[in-house]
């Protein structure tokens, strides 16, 4: 008989035991209720971010018409800038719990906005929440666990396992491929729903692929750990405690110390230290001759060099020139804290290792675009689109240009990397 | 040199790290009805084990025609039917159900009307075949079990307490049965603690004692073996 | 009584010889002891740090130059949220709440900087804080050496000779639940020191009671909850895998499920996106930075009227002091609205989350230990109305030095005339009159009230199994 027929005898048999058949249909409503709930949240995130586009237009052409010169255009107009949900977010939502993926800036130092947070309620994103990747990184393992551990201590302790050796006249023949036909079952009721929740959200078909095979792999590594505990003559329900706490160790356990050890090893600086340094620079310089600001000023930006004369109490190219200065004084703070986030994200990166769990939730993050290097990237290109803006004002304010309304129809546009790549 | 269909040669098994048969030697011949008799833990199972090849010996040899039954254990098992001790099939399946996956397993396949001829044969009532078989009692689980070992249609069965369960009617049909059986040439071991059963339908039979083989006998031609002598000797009273 | 004693010491024997469940309980001791080691001294070198933090925001407020006090409304000021004592074992929101809150005029900003931004990613289950592991994997524990507690003699035939013996069904269930819930008990060690440890860093008793005693009511359900299963079920591994699937569903699923749900059925808000709106609210009130706003056309006829003058010029305060006062007033009511409502948002969709407390044990106990530790959304509510009363204040304060102590005059020609800007420079010693910060969670009286519906979430898991318990043994047969 060929094998593929084998395991479709398999299948057809195994689907009739009312505990496996029951394991794979929670297995399937799981795997459907994240997917569900993933496109609905992503459909919010889409919907909030069309909704905010049009009133941050609507509002910045409200300000930008009753601005009198480009000092005051640039103070009253906001920015909306955001990352958009990939094409896989409803997947994985990653960071985009924790981290924020919009912010409306002007063009005041940067540091006293970017880091402002889009509170969601706390007591929610404690609970987590159950998304595609949850489903896949912590309980996909448990669900091939109570699949396969009794396998052969299950037809042992019935009295059955030596008279299905003698008939199928080798084991090889047997309990490989009923664990086959289990996996395959489990990874079909796994990613069933998420290959309909990828054909409605457009998802990439190599992004599709990936997804599916990472999801295959990690079920093949509990599937191998499965098999090989399940071969010991131990009762089922020991060889199940074994592996629970195997589970444990690799799930709970082993991230959470390399998580410890990650975030002792590598300090960052207090978030709260990089907003005080340079709210400290920016009201400093009201009381600071006007010419110690020009001169740092001048000193990263030559090209002005010549155009650094404040002789009016107030001019607007000064109230500028000290919004970067106090950002130039916590650059090196705010640098130091991107860095050590990065380098956290890369020990993590490394440390997942140990943990395939880990590594497969991390691996979809990647994919969805919804990790810490997702997060950084935003944030750069925050960034990159404040200097955008600086560069466009900075002839203007600092020769002195005429006010004309009309070119602020030519202010730099925020286009989300997505969209741009 | 004459085929035996079964023949254990100097074999010697552990189970559990601990020797549970000792140079233990006989035939059975293409056939014959060989019943291996012995007390609990004798090593009764374990001579039917390592002829299936579920148990390597540790010294000498298991052969089924012919050839040791480890060094290629499919083929051996291929010859073989087994009925297991307190044989449980599926309990969520019914008779035929069961019967018709453990031929699959065994990479055969039998028509419906054979099905329940060999049912028919172990006098299996016929309401009961499309049931559930957790619903059974334990002597139509063991008829079940026999009929799966009759539709192998292996020339060696391999029986473990075959009987115990059954009530004597059932018995007396099983006996029938395996004189059948043997008639039409296949071979039959049967292990069993039950003196007169083995010595009704056994044509020798092999006294086994804490994993040695303690004596053989013979059934006089056209006769029975003597159950007295038998009895004796399994009590322990005379050494054969 | 002494049958229970004696069934529950046979069942201790049975766990002693076997290696498993020695090793389970073993490691899951260590797991609370090193978890509460570790969160107790983190929290506590958080707190010191916080409070630290603190003092220094408030002394670098008070030692600022004489300034112009509009300056120093601007300048701005730091709260920080110290985590209250029964946060060493559930830290509750804490990482991913921000922990500070900058305080400056016209603005309310909100806390940043959580914790959860800048850590390491390690999977999703990588919490380990007492908490956790008391609610998620105690509950394991008790699964992995109770689920046999009765099945096990089914299996190996003992139970009708136990029975047969003449011991009551109920004596035999009883003595093994004491056994199970002598392990609770053992679990719950590591949690009594650090509680008492609470008490003597001035957490109140009954707080800490409430808080203790939830722990101890949940573990009491898992195990009642396994002596239930393992009763009923017939076969041991059918037992274990019955309880394994319960607690997917109730620890890991459920609590999820749930925050999916209230956040769908009772969508937030973002603040950016909120944001719009007071804007354009904010829009149509005046600018308080400038007096000349029509909006202010009323406040200055009736601040004429009240001190009988003609112009501005001649009233005896500086009318753009008084100007940023009302401004200052106005802006804060329509703030304060928006950030009620949106805490009145957050607070329904938690009790949507926390509904599903009747179904998840797990999330009642979430619920019950968050709320009498101070570390729930509640708690970080206060912790924002808190730090709003002292920016709405040091605000004002200011404000209000800049109606009395500074002449309009001066304060409108200080951009041309430095001499005018150096007498609109008040004194520092005004700085002076910041009011010092410690947050501390709702009064232990609040806590304890609020934990009482967890409690009872509990509670009736707890009879519910019970009766579940006594059904079974009454049916008990081998």
């Amino acid at each position: 008989m060929s094998l593929v027929l084998r395991l479709f005898r398999e299948l057809r048999f195994l689907l009739r035991q009312r505990a496996v058949a029951g394991l794979l249909v929670l297995a399937m409503l799981l795997s459907a209720l994240s997917v569900t709930t993933g496109l609905a949240e992503i459909a919010h995130q889409r919907m909030t971010l069309e909704r905010m586009i049009l009133a941050d237009k609507a509002d910045r052409d409200g300000a930008l018409a009753k601005a009198e010169d480009w000092g005051s255009a640039a103070y009253s107009s906001f920015h909306l800038t955001y990352l958009p949900p990939s094409d896989l977010a409803f997947a994985a939502m990653g960071q985009r719990d924790a981290s924020p993926w919009k912010h409306r800036i002007h063009m005041l130092a940067l540091e006293g906005q970017i880091h402002a947070a889009d509170t969601a309620n706390p007591e929610l994103a404690l609970a987590g929440r159950i998304d595609f990747a949850f489903i896949v990184s912590v309980l996909a393992p448990l669900l091939v666990i109570l699949l396969l551990h009794d396998l052969r201590a299950g037809e042992r302790a019935a009295g059955r396992h030596d008279l299905l050796i003698a008939t199928a006249g080798q084991s090889g023949r047997l309990w490989p491929i009923r664990a086959s036909a289990l996996i395959a079952t489990l990874a079909v009721c796994l990613l069933l729903p998420f290959w309909v929740g990828a054909a409605l959200a457009g998802t990439q078909l190599a992004k599709v692929l990936a997804v599916s095979l990472l999801v295959c792999i990690h079920l093949l590594f509990w599937a191998a750990v499965s098999y090989w505990a399940g071969a010991r003559a131990a009762a089922g329900s020991v060889i199940l405690t074994g592996l629970i706490g195997f589970w444990l160790l690799l799930t709970a356990i082993l991230p959470a110390i390399t998580r410890v050890s990650i975030e002792r090893a590598i300090s960052i600086p207090a978030g709260g230290d990089i907003v005080l340094t340079q709210r400290e620079a920016v009201n400093d310089a009201w009381d600071l001759p006007k010419n110690v600001t020009m001169e740092a000023f001048g000193a990263r930006h030559p090209e002005w060099e010549n155009y650094t004369q404040v002789s009016r109490p107030f001019e607007w190219k000064w109230y500028y020139a000290f919004q970067q200065v106090g950002d130039q004084t916590a650059e090196a703070l705010s640098t130091t804290y991107r860095e050590g986030i990065r380098e956290r994200d890369q020990a993590a990166a490394l440390a997942a290792f140990s943990s395939p769990p880990a590594l497969v939730d991390r691996a979809l993050q990647g994919l969805a675009g919804t990790d810490t290097r997702a997060a950084l990237a935003y944030d750069a290109s925050v960034r990159d689109f404040h200097t955008r803006l600086r560069t466009w004002y900075y002839p203007k304010l600092f020769r002195d240009e005429p006010f004309e309304p009309a070119a602020l129809s030519a202010l730099p546009v925020y286009q989300p990397r997505d969209e741009r790549d | 040199m004459r085929e035996f269909a079964l023949s254990a040669d100097r074999l010697s098994v552990k189970r559990g790290g601990l020797l549970a048969l000792r140079d233990v030697s006989f035939d059975v011949r293409a056939g014959e009805v060989f019943a291996l008799l012995g007390g609990n833990g004798a090593g009764k199972s374990t001579t039917l084990l390592s002829f299936l090849g579920l148990l390597k010996p540790e010294a000498g040899e298991a052969r089924v025609l012919g050839r040791p039954a480890h060094e290629d254990v499919t083929a051996s098992r291929r010859q073989i039917a087994y009925l297991p001790e307190a044989a449980t099939l599926y309990p969520h399946l019914s008779a035929e159900e069961n019967i018709a996956y453990f031929l699959s397993l065994a990479g055969l396949r039998r028509d419906k009307t054979a099905i329940s001829a060999a049912l028919e044969r172990v006098a299996l009532q016929p309401a009961a075949r499309t049931q559930r078989m957790e619903r059974y009692s334990k002597g139509m689980r063991q008829k079940v079990a026999i009929a799966l070992a009759l539709l192998r249609e292996a020339p060696i069965l391999l029986l473990d307490e075959p009987t115990s369960g059954l009530d004597p009617i059932a018995i007396d049909d099983f006996n029938a049965l395996i004189e059948d059986l043997a008639r039409s040439g296949s071979t039959v071991l049967m292990v069993t603690h039950d003196v007169y059963g083995a010595c009704q339908v056994a044509s020798r039979i092999g006294l086994l004692r804490a994993g040695e083989l303690v004596g053989v006998f013979d059934a006089p031609v056209g006769g029975r073996i003597d159950t007295d002598a038998v009895h004796a000797a399994f009590a322990g009273r005379t050494a054969a | 009584m002494r049958k229970v004693l004696l069934v529950a010491a046979d069942e201790w024997r049975f766990w002693r010889r076997s290696r498993l469940a020695m090793l389970a309980l073993g490691l899951l001791l260590l797991l609370v002891a090193a978890s509460a080691t570790l969160t107790a001294l983190r929290m506590s070198s958080e707190a010191q740090a916080r409070s630290q933090l603190q003092t220094d925001a408030e002394e670098t407020y008070r030692s600022q130059p004489d300034r112009h006090p509009h300056r120093m409304v601007h300048y701005g000021h730091y709260v920080f949220r110290t985590p209250p004592p029964l946060a060493m074992i559930d830290p509750g929101v804490d990482p991913v709440t921000g922990q500070s809150i900058f305080l400056e005029g016209h603005r309310q900003n909100a806390a940043m900087f959580a914790d959860a931004k800048a850590g390491a990613t390690a999977g999703q289950m990588a919490d380990m804080s007492p908490a956790a592991v008391l609610s998620l994997f105690a509950p394991l524990l008790l699964i992995a050496m109770g689920y046999s507690v009765m099945t096990r003699e089914r299996e190996a035939g003992t139970l009708g000779p136990l029975l047969a013996q003449g011991l009551s069904p109920l004596t035999l269930v009883a003595g093994k639940w004491l056994a199970l819930a002598s392990v609770a008990g053992l679990t719950l060690l590591p949690l009594m020191l650090t509680a008492a440890a609470a008490i003597s860093k001035g957490e109140s008793i009954s707080a800490t009671a409430v808080f203790a005693g939830s722990y101890g009511l949940y573990l009491l359900v898992w195990c009642t909850l396994v002596v239930a299963v393992s009763s009923l079920a017939t076969r041991r591994a059918g037992a274990l895998t019955i309880l394994v699937v319960v607690w997917i569903l109730l620890a890991l699923i459920i609590p999820r499920f749930a925050a999916n749900v209230a956040a769908s059925a009772a969508p937030a808000q973002g603040k950016i996106e909120a944001d719009f709106e007071v804007l354009s609210e904010l829009r149509s009130m005046g600018d308080g930075h400038n007096a000349a706003d029509p909006a202010f056309e009323q406040l200055k006829t009736n601040l004429l009227l009240q001190y009988g003058v003609a112009s501005i010029e001649d009233l005896p305060v500086n009318f753009r002091g008084v100007v940023a006062q009302t401004a200052e007033a106005d802006l804060t009511a329509v703030l304060n609205r928006f950030a009620e409502e949106r805490m009145a948002t957050e607070i329904h969709q938690v009790s949507l989350l926390r509904s599903f407390g009747w179904i998840s044990p797990t999330l009642a106990l979430r619920e019950a230990s968050m709320t009498s530790a101070g570390t729930g959304v509640e708690a970080h509510h206060k912790f924002l109305r808190d730090a709003e009363a002292v920016r709405f204040d040091f605000v004002q304060g200011l404000n209000r030095v800049h109606a009395e102590q500074l002449a309009y005059a001066d304060d409108i020609n200080r951009s041309s005339d430095p001499e005018a800007e150096r007498r609109t420079r008040v004194s520092s010693e005004n700085w002076k009159a910041l009011e010092d910060f410690d947050f501390v969670p709702p009064p232990s009286g609040a806590r304890v009230e609020g934990a009482l519906t967890p409690l009872g979430k509990l509670g009736a898991w707890f009879a519910l199994l019970f009766g579940l318990v006594l059904l079974s043994a009454r049916g008990l047969k081998p």
